[in-house]
């Protein structure tokens, strides 16, 4: 988890990175007074290389993921809730041995 | 709804604390959240801690949400002093409260005091006559004195005014299926399909419903719903698999006369029955020929 975390920082740091670079370009430009149509070739290379690296970190530094699926090894549904709202007292069990011991104390 | 990780986790956890690890509390909130009826066990262990001054004073305020269900499983096995006691806790610390009068009420209808327990719930209905659980407790006290059709006409009542209740519903069907009254069984699986079309279980009890009243139109509705049950499990619920297969077999002996277009059916015939042996040579592999025999009588037959 923390070299994705690394990544994740990295990635940031490269996104501001070519952000600077945009900037100072658009100021050159003004000197110049050009028009600023889309920034210098090297900084998209950047751009896209800081988003593939934030997005790897976004992905592998929260945790493992949930299945959703509700029909998976994990997610199916086995017995239904007791209905417990329902539920009645005289049944067999009144005829078991209690346990005498069984005692709420203070 | 218990899925089957959470039916893992529920296990665990009482093997755990049976064999005297902790995590006592861990498997009370999930009893609680899962809503099984582990009676025996909760009483047994939430009395443990419950007599312990320390462990019980590390809860703070959940301390009474298990009073609560202590007290509602010592009244399940029949202790009726630990329950009388946890309710006599419960009310000094809320006096005049609903759900200690409810639980009060279902002591008396422990007790066999069916009188005295009406009495206290219309007392209790008096205040407040929208309280769902108490017009459900009452319908229970006539279940529980055997007189079903006062039951049946109580639930009906109820369902006139709350029909979101999947309970009731589901209460209402299991009633009638005893009843073997299948075609007011079946309405009520109908109504709690469409209000949750994802639980299974609702599917594979609609589909036996079907299964048992029989007829051509019956059994092809209920191979649907076995199928989709099969669906919604992946495939892992064995009842379902046997369903279908039963119901392709009826179906050919209801057919026999007449030409058989269908020529699908038997591939999911087929399918089922092949699931069906692996899952057996997996999970009980002596009984594999006993499948094996079942299945193939059956398909000859």
């Amino acid at each position: 988890m923390n070299i994705s975390f690394a990544i994740g920082v990295f990635g940031i740091l490269i996104l501001s990175h070519a952000t600077y670079s945009t900037i100072q370009y658009r100021s050159f430009l003004k000197i110049l007074e050009e028009e600023f149509s889309s920034p210098p070739f090297n900084v998209v290379v950047e751009l896209i290389l800081g988003l593939v690296l934030c997005l790897w970190a976004a992905l592998a530094v929260p945790g493992k993921f949930l299945s959703i699926h509700p029909d998976s090894e994990e997610n199916r549904i086995v017995s239904l809730p007791a209905n417990l709202d329902f539920m009645i007292f005289n049944h067999r069990g009144r005829a078991l041995p209690k346990d005498v011991n069984m005692k709420l104390k203070c | 709804m218990v899925g089957a990780s959470e039916e893992v986790e529920l296990n665990r956890l009482e093997n755990q604390v049976d064999n005297g690890g902790g995590g006592v509390w861990e498997y009370l909130c999930l009893v609680r959240k899962l809503k099984v009826r582990r009676s025996d066990k909760v009483l047994k262990h939430g009395l443990s801690i419950l007599n312990d001054s320390k462990k019980r004073s590390k809860l703070g305020g959940e301390e009474w949400t298990l009073y609560e269900q202590v007290a509602v499983a010592a009244i399940d096995c029949q202790c009726l002093d630990v329950a009388k006691d946890c309710i006599k806790a419960l009310q000094k610390q809320f006096p005049e409260s609903r759900r200690v009068g409810r639980l009060e009420g279902m002591l008396l209808e422990a007790k066999g005091l069916w009188a005295d327990a009406e009495k206290a719930y219309s007392s209790l209905l008096e205040d407040n006559s929208l309280d769902q659980v108490i017009h459900k407790r009452r319908i229970s006290m006539a279940k529980a004195q055997g007189n079903v059709s006062a039951a049946i006409e109580g639930l009906n009542k109820y369902l006139d005014i709350y029909m979101a209740d999947h309970d009731a519903w589901r209460e209402l069907a299991e009633i009638y299926v005893s009843l073997q009254l299948y075609k007011q069984a079946a309405f009520c699986y109908e109504e709690l399909i469409l209000s949750q079309p994802t639980v299974p279980l609702y599917h594979l009890a609609y589909a036996d419903v079907l299964y048992t009243l029989g007829g051509i139109e019956n059994l092809q509705i209920a191979k649907k719903y076995y199928a989709a049950t099969i669906d919604l499990t992946g495939g892992k619920n064995t009842r379902a698999l046997y369903g279908i297969c039963l119901c392709t077999i009826a179906l050919g002996q209801l057919i026999k006369g007449r030409n058989k277009e269908d020529k699908e059916s038997s591939e999911l015939h087929s399918l089922a029955a092949t699931v069906l042996g692996k899952d057996y040579k997996y999970r009980a592999p002596d009984k594999v020929s006993l499948l094996t025999a079942t299945l193939g009588n059956l398909k000859l037959s």
